[in-house]
């Protein structure tokens, strides 16, 4: 028995023959599962939210103001990354995540959001966090007849910045070949003119993941230390960018070569880190 | 034909099978629908190269909804297909295996998932071979003979002059190893065919393909049946570039001979990961070059040694070598011009025609070779082109001299001025934005000049039969063996008759290509359509026209040089264009119902029939080819350090095609030939390991989406050529060879380094840019 | 099961297999052979209908999936009959959407075998965007694939067909042909 949701990862695999489910259950019109709500406890999104209703929270309805975006940006630009417009209007969050697969592009930017994720099974619910969900390539902790019902971004995470960046083989409807997903919180400065905190406030928290660089999608503990607490100058960022090619472990195979993660992961990581820490509008 | 003023040809008209198209209602082979039609899979060998011990069908032909298992002892004929004899591929294999999608048995049901479900039940027994993958190891002493003969397809040189002579003149040498790698065709539409047979004994077999006589002759021979029984039809092609003839006759025999035995209509509908395994791919190759110069940069001595990957079959490999032979010394003056070139056998998919067909690999050689010249010499690169560029009345690398139509040195022109006028820069969105991030980018302009052959060339009789037909209405259909598969050879067929007539292009008919009813005209290759094909049509059309002359000229009451035909009417020229009463202008509708009840012939068949190439086959001096198209190509470049992204700015296409008949239609082919030089340069490379293709479908393979495309800017250049129609010769695949060669100088100029492998993808940059930085040397992934 | 949902403007009823590709249901079931398998994998677009008024993969999609929604197909484009069969391939033109016209006058179909995919991603954006500019129609293009044309000019074509949609504000300036 298989879940089916958007069925752009499932529907693959069944036409490869690498699944043959003798039932599908299709959850991706449970009203439950397709709500994305803003709360004390953080923004809460469906499982069965498609990645396209997911990008249509950030873009403003006609004739009326952009809404502030209460989606954080790692995870919407992660989610634009995703295919193409058509695998997005039907795929889901949920579906990106328990698919599982170490390049998904909801997967990092989830990990540093510090995302913890419902569980719903007849035999009650479970909160795992976003980190401890992955075991392995297409391989999670959901257990049979579980389902992911939602997933939590603390308001915590809702504050900062963040962003995301991948590369592929090509421009348009890549498959990740690595991506970044960087989220901090900065100290406010005196002297910080309304807006964002700029270059030279110090890290107060940051958290570090990439994807398609481990059999999961890896926090970078490591080199997160490398900048907790610290101003984020030139020299530390390039070191913290040493840090990240250190602690990934990235393998060859078909879609590119060790050395060229190892290489573009950094090239990413600071791209991101430029992004995050400039000085950003309302 | 010169100094006339045309009506239709030269302008941008709109194909005239474009509505059934954006429809929807085109018929591709898979939209076909016959009562009782069943689903055929074939089961394909899985392994690079072994013995075939037993093939059970047993165990899928009791599998639901299966109604034959065949294998090879089904094939009533010799089960053996190929393109030029003695041909060495089987249909369905019972020996041996020499690559992975070789194909075993075929099943055939009442759907296709029954059909592919069972297929994969076929139980086959093959002792694995050690696969033999590269062209060093099937040459090397007491390597396994893939085939009887040895593991060397074809091998041939071009002597022109005496080049240890020239290299002794020469004052300044560069020589290099290139390597290109297997590139695959991607067409959006798989191979698919519908095989029908009728009551009266013969089969009709409805293809996606170029070349509907080729597959005629072998089906009827696989079928033991004469080729006048058999019948096939050109559906609407989903693209080929080449790519889908060598899989339509294969599966064509396949099709045919489950739909004989079984008397139902079978279709064959390749999914994409079969298509990329099972048709033929482009030849990889090892180009080793060195050219020599004077101090002043006259070239004068150029030596390749071309080793082409043909894989496991022949397929093209012959005409592929001769091709790529004929083209290594590049558009240039060169007295002294040696060229090797050998295609080898290896366990790996084979590999046949796509689009530029040897071209594009010894182009980007030939054209890396010039630049490097270019920075010994401390010349400009385009200077040196120009300096050494053919002109009209020289000999070309075979000897050949075209006394006219070689626009070569106008296109270098054109591109340099277009190049210099910053008042018209070409900006893709986002292009524009300034980083502030020193040294981050790199930027480089590169170019490349070309030529490729029009027409068949040194493989053989090069005729074209086109059929134009006048109705008593006045409407006009016209007939040509040669098929369009998205080029647009329908719509200049169509341009060509109806300026010859007179007619507007709503009143012509062009007709599908079917093999009961056009002439066999070889196959729909090497940028012919245009050139050979359209001078038929030109033909055929002429001699109509002279039938509507001599009746309008009666009813006009006046001599035949005073009728004009044009928009539908028969017009007495002195008083066009004011003509509007019945005395001076008459409808061609009555012209045509007037000439069928006097007697003149309404229908003509004609030939067009380049000249036969006369060359020595030892040294390949002579006339080859009817015409060339030259090319230069321009391109700018802008390259991330970071990631190794290329984002390329600028790209200028420039061709000396003879003449335009549909300026649409050229850039069309311009652009789309461009972006399949890119891909093979710097998006696409087949991945094989253990002889097996790793990355057969389109996320791993990456063919440029939308988001890669070229900003290329088409340069019509016309120096027309008297053996096309209205001057014209082909440009399908020119483009290709010259993007690719610009895009590697492009890149070379930005980053200082000479990449000698395509494709140079980002992380090959990325590894050669740091490996610099890092002071070691540039070592980019292997190539299998 | 029984399935019902809008098709091309017209209420549908028709008995399929829940897990029918809708794809096949399309091409076998109700013989509209407009809509192309190019992959199967959902990475070619040349199979893209609109669901809801939105670009998706028929090949990734199950029939189940379609009860009670809003489909269109090419063939819903112009003004051609939605059965199947064709009137010979150069039979009486229909009338054409402006995205059709706009891909025939700018030369922006070759084969025709991405074509349908191509013209309905572009629909579904025009339909919610009418003034795109190029990154936009870029990116509503991004997931269908076509190996003739090198896409310049069908990024023209949608451009075309913007600008000359009833009520639309001028778009991105272009050559004029």
């Amino acid at each position: 028995m298989k879940f089916l949701a958007g069925g752009t990862d499932l529907c693959v695999q069944i036409a490869e023959g690498a699944l043959e489910p003798t039932l599908l259950i299709d959850i991706s019109a449970a009203e439950e599962l397709r709500r994305i709500e803003r709360g004390a406890e953080g923004l809460r999104i469906g499982a069965a939210v498609t990645i396209a209703e997911l990008l249509e929270t950030a873009r403003a309805a006609p004739g009326k103001p952009p809404a502030p975006a209460s989606v954080p940006r790692c995870l919407l630009q992660g989610a634009a990354a995703i295919g193409s417009p058509q695998i997005r209007h039907l795929g889901t969050i949920g579906g990106n995540l328990c698919n599982a697969s170490p390049c998904g592009d909801t997967l990092a930017p989830l990990i540093v959001l510090a995302g913890s994720f419902t569980l719903r099974s007849n035999r009650g619910s479970r909160v795992v966090a976003a980190e401890e969900f992955f075991l392995g390539p297409k391989a999670t902790v959901l257990e049979p007849g579980e389902i992911l019902q939602s997933i939590l971004i603390p308001s915590t995470h809702l504050q900062g910045r963040s962003a995301f960046r991948m590369i592929g083989k090509r421009n348009g409807q890549a498959i990740s070949q690595v991506n970044v997903a960087v989220w901090l919180k900065q100290e406010q400065s005196a002297d910080s003119a309304g807006g964002g905190a700029g270059g030279t406030a110090p890290i107060q928290d940051i958290r570090i993941a990439a994807g398609s660089v481990a059999p999961i999608p890896l926090r970078l503990g490591r080199a997160e230390r490398h900048l907790r607490g610290s101003v984020p100058d030139p020299s530390l960022l390039q070191a913290a960018a040493r840090a990240v090619q250190e602690e990934i472990q990235p393998i060859t195979d078909v879609r590119t070569s060790q050395a060229y993660r190892r290489s573009v992961t950094a090239s990413l990581f600071l791209e991101v880190m430029t992004e995050v820490l400039e000085k950003q509008g309302g | 034909m010169n100094g006339e003023k045309l009506k239709l040809v030269g302008r941008g008209v709109a194909k005239v099978d474009g509505a059934e198209l954006v429809t929807g209602r085109a018929k591709f082979a898979g939209d076909l629908r016959f009562p009782g039609m069943l689903y055929a899979a074939a089961r394909r060998a899985g392994v690079a190269a072994g013995k075939i011990r037993s093939i059970d069908g047993s165990a899928a032909s009791v599998l639901p909804g299966v109604r034959a298992v065949l294998t090879a002892g089904d094939i009533p004929g010799p089960n053996i297909i190929g393109i030029l004899p003695p041909f060495d591929q089987p249909v369905l294999a019972s020996e041996e295996v020499r690559y992975e999608g070789e194909s075993l048995a075929l099943v055939v049901a009442e759907s296709r998932e029954a059909a592919r479900r069972a297929a994969a039940a076929v139980r086959v027994d093959i002792e694995s071979w050690e696969p033999i993958l590269d062209v060093d190891a099937a040459l090397a002493e007491g390597c396994r003979k893939i085939h009887p003969q040895g593991n060397v397809t074809f091998s041939k040189r071009l002597i022109k002059g005496d080049v240890e002579k020239g290299f002794a003149d020469a004052e300044v040498v560069v020589e290099n190893t290139y390597h290109t790698s297997f590139q695959e065709h991607a067409y959006l539409e798989p191979e698919t065919v519908v095989a029908v047979p009728g009551g009266d004994g013969r089969v009709t077999v409805y293809a996606s393909c170029q070349s509907p006589f080729h597959i005629r002759g072998h089906i009827a021979a696989n079928l033991n049946l004469p080729a006048s029984r058999v019948k096939v039809i050109q559906a609407y092609t989903g693209g080929s570039f080449g790519g889908k003839d060598d899989v339509a006759t294969e599966i064509g025999c396949l099709a045919a001979v489950a739909a004989v035995k079984l008397q139902a209509p079978v279709m064959i509908a390749h999914q994409r990961g079969e298509s990329m395994v099972g048709s033929n791919l482009r030849h990889a190759a090892r180009i080793h070059y060195r050219t020599g110069s004077r101090r002043d940069g006259t070239i004068v001595a150029r030596e390749a040694k071309i080793y082409l990957d043909g894989g496991a079959y022949a397929s093209e490999s012959p005409f592929v070598t001769m091709k790529a032979l004929i083209h290594a010394g590049g558009p240039y003056h060169v007295p002294n011009v040696q060229v090797e070139c050998t295609a080898v056998y290896t366990n790996k998919t084979y590999c046949g025609a796509f689009r530029g067909f040897g071209v594009p690999q010894v182009t980007f050689a030939s054209e890396s070779q010039i630049d490097e010249l270019a920075a010994k010499l401390g010349m400009d690169p385009l200077e040196l082109r120009r300096k050494n560029a053919l002109r009209a009345g020289q000999e070309n690398a075979t000897g050949q001299v075209f006394e006219q139509s070689v626009g070569l040195v106008q296109t270098i022109e054109r591109v340099a001025d277009q190049a210099a006028d910053r008042r018209d820069p070409v900006r893709r969105a986002g292009a524009d934005r300034s980083d502030a991030a020193e040294g981050r980018w790199l930027h480089g302009r590169g170019c490349a000049c070309l030529l490729q052959g029009i027409s068949n060339g040194a493989e053989g009789i090069d005729v074209v039969g086109a059929s134009v037909q006048a109705s008593q209405d006045g409407s006009v259909l016209v007939g040509v063996g040669l098929t369009d598969m998205g080029q647009g050879s329908r719509t200049v067929f169509a341009q060509i008759a109806a300026e010859v007539l007179g007619v507007t292009m709503d009143r012509i008919t062009v007709r599908q290509v079917d093999t009961d009813s056009v002439h066999d005209s070889g196959p729909t290759v090497a940028s012919r359509s245009t050139t050979v094909g359209g001078m038929a049509v030109y033909k055929a059309a002429g001699e109509v026209r002279s039938s509507l002359v001599k009746m309008a000229s009666l009813m006009l009451k006046c001599e035949e040089k005073q009728v004009l035909l044009q928009d539908n009417f028969a017009v007495l020229a002195s008083c066009a264009p004011r003509a509007d009463n019945a005395e001076v202008r008459i409808a061609l509708q009555e012209v045509c119902t007037a000439a069928y009840w006097t007697g003149f012939p309404l229908m003509h068949l004609a030939f067009s029939r380049a000249p036969d190439a006369q060359f020595d086959h030892e040294t390949h001096q002579g006339n080859i080819y009817i015409a060339y198209n030259y090319g230069t190509h321009l391109m700018d470049v802008r390259i991330d350090t970071l990631t190794g992204a290329v984002e390329v700015l600028r790209h200028l296409a420039a061709h000396d095609l003879g003449r335009a008949i549909n300026p649409l239609g050229v850039e069309g082919q311009v652009e789309g030939g461009a972006l399949i030089g890119f891909g093979m340069a710097h998006l696409e490379r087949i991945e094989h390991e253990g002889g097996r293709i790793q990355n057969a479908n389109f996320a791993d393979y990456a063919v440029p989406s939308i988001k890669d495309r070229l900003p290329t800017e088409t340069i019509i250049v016309e120096d027309p050529n008297p053996t096309g129609p209205y001057g014209a010769k082909g440009v399908g695949e020119p483009p290709v060879a010259g993007t690719a060669a610009a895009f590697a100088n492009a890149v070379a100029a930005a980053t200082g380094i000479r990449f000698t492998r395509l494709p140079i993808r980002r992380e090959d940059l990325l590894a050669a840019l740091q490996g610099r930085n890092r002071g070691t040397a540039a070592e980019s992934t292997p190539w299998q | 099961m029984l399935l019902e949902f809008e098709l091309n403007g017209k209420q549908t009823r028709v008995e399929a297999e829940p897990n029918l590709r809708v794809l096949d249901l399309l091409r076998d079931v109700l013989g509209l052979t407009g809509t192309k398998e190019g992959c199967g994998r959902g990475e070619c677009g040349a199979c893209t209908i609109l669901l809801d008024g939105k670009a998706v993969n028929s090949c990734l999609l199950y029939a189940a999936k379609l009860q009670g929604r809003h489909v269109t197909t090419i063939e819903g484009l112009s003004g051609a009959d939605e059965g199947a069969g064709g009137r010979g391939d150069q039979g009486d033109t229909p009338d054409l959407h402006p995205l059709q016209e706009a891909f025939l006058a700018e030369g922006a179909v070759q084969c025709g075998f991405c074509t349908p995919g191509m013209i309905l991603s572009a629909k579904s954006l025009l339909d919610r965007n009418p003034d795109p500019d190029v990154r936009e129609i870029e990116e509503a293009l991004s997931g269908n694939l076509c190996r003739c044309t090198g896409y310049g000019k069908i990024v023209k074509a949608v451009q075309r067909a913007a600008e000359r949609a009833p009520g639309s504000a001028k778009g991105e300036p272009h050559d004029e042909r």
